[in-house]
């Protein structure tokens, strides 16, 4: 493990009570230890999954399902829907997450769109 | 449903005006051309035949390739139509003669009867009519789109920004108590990055590291999730508040061994439940914090009565009571092993792993509408961090409060041990059998046939040897028990 050779901080006047650069670390004037320093390590979410959001995942899985359907179905309304899911997963999805999974769902949706529409260009009829 | 409205209004409209004109038709007061019909010219008049109606091209606008409506009874008003204007040119110059429509009138009679017979006005096909009115359903769609994406970059820059102005106000006071601030993880050597990470568009994280005392502290900023319009709309219901979790892991030899949490009597009862040391440690309900000067919105939850007298110092009670608001819980724990884990019963073997943890939960104030602003009423709970750090390595139990906290950790321990008895027997079990068959396979295996006979001896003699064992302590107990 690397000794950290000084606090990074720069003080005008070495020596003094104040000063950072106080050779003795960990007395009152300073509290930071050169001594190495344990490396991040990610947060709880590892040791707990349960804790971890679950959101994106699920409007992902959705997005898909609706997708599917408005494809195989025709159906316009699910083929929006499926838009709005994989546009809600992405919002949710944290930035260590694959951008290919997102990307994969969001063009699958919006071809979901675009092939219903070509198939039967009448307009969407609401459900009411 | 305005737009369906909208939309049903629209379609009135051209069936009424094409209903007016038949009645123009019926009434023959004007007679005009009827411009709409192209064919009429070309239409058979005859007045005795009352041929079939052909079907007629009506087009309720200009354009010629709008869709067909069809109608029965149409032709008898051309006849008629067709009937006057013949008539009128044969009988120009001599009056009319009641003779002459005799039979005419009949025709309407006859017309009339015809006209009784249902009109059937098929419905244009909305995609054919070329108005964007009907496709209302996807511009509400897009609409829809447009306006969570607006959201989306609204909320990411009010949380980044809100991020940012929370760094920047603590920046100092962590740079000079951390010689590391802001490690992402990225780097084998531990470098200081000075720079939040971000783990999501709500979430930031910051590691500071390198003081005496603690091994690190962990600084999760736990926005609201402005980025996304369905949680926007979910708290309009339901305020919540930005978050502001502080995890310090203390040395080993820093902080004696207890537990203690102070905090709102709704976070108190919740960790209670959830998390594992304060649920086997703290078994009484939150107490309220009135003996000590702490507003009645706190409560606090100790393993013993020392504890809390010892945290419960002039400057602690000056920061619970000055920033009451604004803590949502304070868990100093030796034996933090984070939430309860939901295990099945067969897996728990072992207890789970404990550090020495200080757990600090803020509320940003703002209740959701925060501003970079608020961000500076948080340094306070910063220094309150620091000043608990050093207590908890200054705070020492007394001889009493050892043994009792001792014997308070053994209790747990033997009450974990004793639960996953029956698992443990059945590991051990399987381990033991194991070996027997390893055992056996390296005798099988054995070439030698003289090597085989010697390790099964030696076998045999082992297992004669377990046997004497168990049958002298089966013999010790029942001489005990007699």
């Amino acid at each position: 493990m690397a000794v950290i050779p000084g606090p990074p901080n720069q003080h005008p006047l070495p020596g003094t009570p104040a000063d950072p650069r106080d050779p003795l670390p960990g007395t009152p004037a300073d509290p930071r230890t050169p001594t190495p320093t344990p490396l991040y390590k990610p947060p709880a979410t590892e040791t707990n999954p349960a804790l971890e959001d679950p959101t994106p995942d699920y409007m992902n899985l959705l997005g898909m399902v609706f997708s599917m359907c408005g494809l195989m179905l025709k159906l316009k309304w699910c083929a929006w829907i499926a838009v709005y899911c994989s546009f809600i997963s992405f919002a949710n999805s944290r930035s260590s997450e694959d951008t290919k999974q997102m990307m994969s769902s969001f063009m699958l949706s919006i071809s979901a769109v675009v092939m219903s529409y070509l198939q039967n260009p009448q307009p969407m009829s609401p459900p009411w | 449903m305005k737009n369906l409205y909208i939309f049903i209004v629209v379609l009135f409209i051209p069936w009424s005006f094409s209903l007016a004109k038949y009645d123009e038709f019926e009434d023959g007061d004007d007679i005009m051309e009827y411009d709409d019909n192209d064919f009429a010219e070309f239409e058979d008049v005859s007045e005795d035949a009352v041929t079939e109606s052909p079907q007629r091209i009506i087009t309720t606008e200009d354009d010629e390739e709008e869709a067909t409506v069809e109608l029965e009874g149409q032709d008898e008003n051309q006849e008629d139509f067709d009937d006057a204007d013949t008539q009128e040119g044969d009988t120009e110059s001599e009056p009319y003669d009641d003779e002459e429509f005799e039979g005419y009138e009949e025709k309407p009679d006859a017309s009339h009867s015809k006209n009784k017979d249902p009109i059937t006005i098929v419905n244009v096909p909305a995609h054919l009519q070329n108005s964007w009115e009907s496709y209302y359903m996807e511009i509400l769609m897009v609409t829809g789109l447009l306006a969570y994406i607006m959201n989306y970059i609204i909320g990411k820059n009010k949380n980044n920004r809100l991020a940012h102005a929370w760094f920047n106000t603590h920046r100092e006071l962590l740079e000079s108590n951390f010689a590391l601030v802001g490690d992402d993880g990225t780097n084998k050597e531990a470098t200081s990055t000075g720079k939040l990470n971000q783990e999501n568009e709500h979430i930031y994280n910051l590691w500071c590291s390198g003081r005496v005392c603690c091994e690190g502290m962990l600084i999760q900023l736990k926005f609201l999730k402005r980025q996304d319009l369905l949680n926007v709309l979910a708290r309009m219901m339901r305020p919540a508040s930005d978050q502001v979790q502080i995890k310090v892991t203390m040395n080993d030899e820093d902080m004696d061994t207890y537990v203690f949490a102070v905090g709102t009597r709704k976070a108190l009862v919740r960790l209670q439940k959830e998390m594992q040391d304060l649920s086997e440690f703290c078994s009484d309900k939150p107490k309220s914090g009135a003996k000590y000067g702490l507003p009645d919105s706190l409560a606090i939850l100790s393993e013993m009565g020392e504890v809390t007298e010892g945290m419960m110092d002039a400057k602690m009670i000056h920061f619970l009571t000055h920033y009451a608001d604004k803590i949502d819980s304070v868990q100093f724990s030796d034996q933090f092993s984070g939430p309860k884990l939901m295990q099945e019963e067969g897996q728990l073997t072992k207890l789970p792993e404990t550090k020495k943890t200080l757990l600090f939960t803020f509320n940003v104030p703002g209740s959701g509408n925060t501003s970079p602003k608020d961000m500076e009423s948080l340094l306070p709970l910063m220094s309150m961090v620091i000043y608990s750090i050093d207590k908890a390595k200054k705070f020492r139990l007394n001889r009493e409060g050892k043994q009792k906290a001792d014997k308070n950790r053994a209790r747990v321990e033997e009450n974990f041990l004793k639960l996953t008895h029956v698992q443990r027997q059945e590991a051990a079990q399987s381990r033991r059998e194991e070996k027997k068959r390893a055992e056996k396979e390296r005798i099988m295996n054995e070439e030698d046939p003289e090597k085989q006979r010697r390790l099964e001896e030696a076998a045999l003699r082992r297992e004669q040897k377990k046997l004497e064992k168990k049958q002298m302590k089966m013999k010790q107990i029942k001489v005990k028990a007699m």
